[in-house]
């Protein structure tokens, strides 16, 4: 590509390539990064022969704001709202990695209660953010239905998150050492009867989507990616399940109280993108299922350690990472003994999945690069950070 | 087409439920007590002055550093009305800036500011949402009302009622501990017993 | 033709014109209301009661905007794309009987006269987008042409299908029936006063159902405007009044089609009354015919919230497996449905033959669509491992320890 753009025609989106076949030529088609397909400000080039997609050259960076040196400057109590912003769909997941990555690091463990307040978020996180993947993958699509249905039951979730936090996204709620403040006394009841209310949202895009015959036709066979190839791509998340591995943060290397809670992970075998969709179907209802289990674990305690407001942790180094909806996310933290980082380096999973979207999509036509990009269910802000 | 037809029947469930959306600005929804709306200085209507001593910290520890204010002596400190003895002179806030984070009120000692439950704030020109200290203390008397809000750090009282409060505290333990002398013998089983699993 | 002729002519056609605009715009209405309540949320609310003068208030705002013509477009082309498919929306209207010979005009070669209509907006959509002189729009004109060509097919096939029922092309016939002589016999063909032919031809109902939505490039069928791909396909370079009027003919067609289905299948003015009278009264007073169609339009209305409807739930298809869709399934089940329409009246069967034919034949079709996708396999692929099941568990192979990455002091090995 770069062999074609000169600097008058940089970014342009009418450029021709010779093709092999004599006498004709490929196009150039432009998804550019204002698109109401490509989920954030995200640029796909397309070389097409007629339909089919030859090539594909993806241009990131649009919301790149700097976030890794921006945290070189601030304190752990700033970073966490960094954080927040990262991946902001899954505000709490996000935060769970940088508390946990500083707690590893001062060698302090939050009171049980306050983990488990961490765990039922995380995981109501986790299904707000598969719900806001069906609806923006359906309307991709054209069945502009499931969106507002995911919608509403979103919303519910977030009126749960300002009632314990404050705030319905961008929480700050998790601290270095527990969470910010208690929750309140409805709160067990309150989630129990969102959980049903979940469920029932969560069947309903089951029922709409799962078996209809022209979203199977949609999805089915699109966009495979054998078991060995994801792992080469260093894929994670749903879109590793669904090739049939079964690797889960959660479960392989447990963190917080998750090896007390006996959950399923959904895993595929034919990795395409139902497969990928019908995952992430299946995990949103065991979240609901660990919710519940959580919730009975819950006893009255103490909901932050006992340390200093402000984090100092001693120098070194420390890699912590957690099962972010959209897949492994870690912080690699370097510190030098100050309550500022020294470097922080986020392991993005929308990153590195998003490597392997040329070669998912090579070979398909142009409406199916829109449903590969979908159940790949990338957040600009956690690739650009 | 045959298990499509379900999905008919789902959308024909959902015409038939009632609609989850406001018409927003003509109703509004209930907010909770711990909304993070803009943040706001509260007033100690005990001593008729901000609770805000102008020390700085949450200025330094916003993230976006959106606050500016300066300090000056108290003089009703001088008088011996009030036990602060610097008070705040100007505060500034650039509404557009803040993130609602409430780091700010989590790092000062002295429960001057808190977050209101305001977010319905905008301006036409970019920069225009910034409020100065007699704003911030009208929005943080709003505040106070509605949520019933009471001093909790301890630094915000002044000695002699942190001494009084203090005072109280031991009061209230040793009547604890006199009334029910059982909580001794009661923790001495309980060792006992834990001992005794481990013997055996 | 006398001047009373010329002027009972323009009075009608005036008549039908404001009749449409009026139904047009208030099908606009109708389907973001219904969207609206299939998706739980309010519609259009604010601009009059229950937002019912929001069609007019779209209409200004498009007739106030600035009309934008791209340097390179056709001019002549640029402007005749909409007409040519507006107009064509408007004149199938001229044939569509609201009661017993009660028509704008009244054919006898009513259903000749529709399909020689309906195939002039193809050139339309061709037009708008070859004039247009934009690659988006090139690509959507193109596949639009194609879609709708090959979706007339079946359309065609079935409305003979419905000829052949009725031995005539009169839409008259079609709803009133028919009698016909051959040699010394005669024949008394029933027209749908008693059984609308949605039961008689179910086949051919569910047919003309489906090839109607792609006919009219809607959900699922309406690829060529996808947002998500060719955002808007042929239309993309219209802004204001001319997009208004692509927009209108779009309802316009949508309203015809729903209109032809009752006709076709529903026995339009008359079902469920007999021929002779509506709701009891006699055919010949003007009050009756008034009845009978506002007994047709409520019956179109019923079909359009089913088309509104449908656009709610279902996702679209590609362009590739609209055409296989075409090609494949419903053109041989179209001539399947001719083929035993044919049969059934020349063996002077019973007419209740044919859905019994014709029922096994369509649920077959159904059940192979289905089998085709791999409906019954598929949640199969996916299962959940439980650690409790010890399925799970095990650390990845060379994952780095904590103690490799933290401790010692030294960076990653």
């Amino acid at each position: 590509m770069t062999e074609n753009a000169t600097p008058t025609n940089m970014g342009s989106t009418v450029t021709q390539v010779p093709s092999p076949e004599p006498g004709t030529v490929d196009m150039m088609v432009n998804m550019g990064p204002q698109h109401p397909a490509t989920h954030g400000v995200f640029r796909m080039e397309l070389r097409v022969d007629g339909e089919q997609i030859q090539d594909l050259v993806p241009h990131i960076g649009y919301l790149h704001r700097g976030s890794e040196k921006l945290c070189e400057h601030e304190s752990y109590s700033q970073i966490i709202t960094l954080f927040d912003r990262l991946d902001y769909v899954s505000n709490f997941n996000n935060e769970l990695v940088i508390v946990s990555a500083v707690e590893k690091l001062m060698d302090v463990a939050p009171p049980p209660r306050a983990e488990l307040i961490r765990i039922i978020m995380c995981e109501f996180n986790r299904i707000a953010s598969h719900l806001l993947f069906y609806g923006t993958f359906a309307i991709d699509m054209g069945a502009i239905t499931p969106l507002l249905y995911n919608f509403r039951d979103r919303e519910k979730i977030q009126a749960l998150f300002e009632s314990v936090s404050g705030a319905r996204m961008m929480h700050n709620y998790f601290r270095v050492g527990g969470v910010k403040q208690d929750v309140a006394d409805d709160f067990e009841s309150r989630s129990l009867a969102l959980c049903n209310e979940l469920e029932y949202g969560i069947g309903e895009t089951d029922r709409l989507l799962t078996e209809n015959e022209i979203f199977l036709e949609r999805t089915s066979g699109i966009g495979v990616i054998s078991g060995e190839d994801a792992l080469d791509w260093g894929l994670s998340g749903p879109v590793l399940r669904a090739s049939g591995v079964p690797y889960d943060v959660r479960v392989d290397e447990p963190y917080s109280r998750y090896d007390e809670l006996d959950f399923g992970i959904p895993v595929g075998s034919a990795g395409d993108c139902w497969d990928r969709f019908y995952v992430r179907i299946l995990e949103a209802r065991e979240s609901v299922s660990i919710i519940r289990q959580a919730i009975a674990l819950m006893e009255p305690g103490d909901t932050m350690a006992k340390i200093r407001r402000i984090a100092r942790p001693p120098a070194g180094e420390v890699y912590a990472h957690c099962e972010n909806p959209r897949g492994d996310l870690g912080v690699y933290i370097v510190s030098e003994g100050g309550d500022r980082p020294y470097r922080l380096k986020v392991r993005p999973p929308s990153f590195c999945n998003l490597q392997a979207l040329r070669d998912l999509t090579v070979g398909h036509y142009i409406a199916d690069a829109v449903v590969i990009l979908g159940t790949l269910d990338i957040v600009l802000g956690e690739v650009d950070r | 087409m045959l298990s499509g037809l379900r999905g008919l029947g789902v959308t024909l469930r959902g015409a038939l439920r009632s609609k989850v959306t406001s018409e927003y600005p003509k109703e509004h929804l209930p907010l909770d007590n711990r909304f993070m709306g803009f943040p706001a200085l509260t007033w100690d209507v005990a001593r008729d002055e901000p609770y805000c001593t102008g020390c700085m910290v949450c200025v330094r520890y916003c993230p976006t550093q959106c606050m500016s204010g300066k300090m000056q002596d108290n003089e009703k400190f001088s008088e011996g009305v009030s036990h602060r003895k610097k008070i705040i002179e100007s505060f500034e806030i650039n509404l557009g800036r803040c993130i609602l984070c409430g780091i700010c009120v989590d790092v000062c000692n002295f429960d001057a500011i808190e977050m209101s439950l305001e977010h319905e704030r905008s301006e036409r020109l970019r920069n225009a949402n910034r409020v100065d200290l007699p704003t911030l203390l009208d929005m943080g008397r709003v505040y106070q009302v509605e949520v019933g809000w009471k001093q909790s750090k301890p630094n915000a009282a002044s000695p002699n009622e942190r001494a009084v409060a203090k005072a109280a505290e031991e009061e209230a333990k040793a009547a604890e501990e006199s009334v029910v002398g059982a909580p001794d013998l009661v923790d001495s089983v309980n060792m006992a017993e834990e001992t005794g699993d481990d013997a055996a | 033709m006398s001047f009373t002729d010329i002027l009972f002519a323009f009075a009608g056609l005036f008549g039908l014109f404001s009749a449409l605009a009026v139904g047009v715009l208030s099908l606009t209405w109708l389907e973001r209301k219904t969207l609206a309540r299939i998706q739980q949320r309010a519609g259009p609310s604010v601009v009059g009661p229950h937002g019912l003068l929001q069609p007019f208030a779209d209409a200004m705002k498009l007739a106030t905007k600035e009309d934008i013509i791209p340097a390179y477009a056709d001019k002549l082309l640029f402007w005749m794309a909409p007409v040519f498919v507006a107009v064509p929306a408007f004149l199938i209207w001229l044939a569509i009987p609201f009661g017993d010979r009660v028509a704008v005009r009244v054919l006898d070669l009513g259903l000749l006269y529709l399909v020689a209509i309906s195939g002039i907006g193809v050139v339309g959509l061709l037009m708008g987008g070859w004039a247009s002189s934009s690659r988006y729009s090139m690509l959507g004109g193109l596949r639009a042409a194609a879609q709708l060509v090959s979706y007339e097919i079946p359309i065609v096939i079935v409305i003979l299908s419905v000829a052949v029922l009725v031995q005539s092309l009169s839409l008259d016939a079609v709803i009133g029936g028919n009698t016909i002589t051959i040699g010394e016999a005669t024949r008394d063909l029933p027209g749908q006063g008693l059984i609308p032919f949605a039961f008689v031809m179910p086949m051919g109902f569910v047919i003309f159902f489906i090839a109607g939505l792609a006919e009219l490039g809607r959900t699922p069928f309406d690829i060529h405007h996808a947002e998500s791909e060719v955002v808007g396909g042929p239309f993309v370079e219209y802004s204001g009044a001319h997009w208004a009027v692509f927009f209108l003919a779009e309802y316009l067609n949508t309203f015809v089609i729903s209109a032809l289905i009752i006709v076709l299948f529903f026995g339009g003015w008359s079902w469920p009354n007999p021929p002779e009278s509506i709701f009891g009264n006699d055919l010949s007073s003007t009050t009756t015919n008034f009845v009978g169609g506002a007994w047709f339009m409520f019956k179109t209305y019923i079909v359009a919230v089913t088309i509104f409807w449908i656009r709610g739930t279902y996702p679209r298809l590609r362009i590739d497996q609209l055409m296989t869709f075409a090609w494949q399934v419903l053109i041989p089940l179209a001539f399947v449905n001719f083929a035993l329409i044919a049969v059934v009246l020349f063996y002077d069967w019973p007419l209740w033959m044919m859905p019994t034919l014709s029922l096994p034949i369509l649920i077959g079709a159904a059940i192979g669509v289905q089998r085709g996708r791999g409906v019954r396999d598929r949640p199969q692929t996916v299962r959940i491992l439980r650690r409790s099941a010890g399925e799970i568990g095990r650390p990845m192979p060379n994952a780095p320890t904590q103690t490799q990455i933290s401790g010692e002091g030294q960076a990653g090995d």
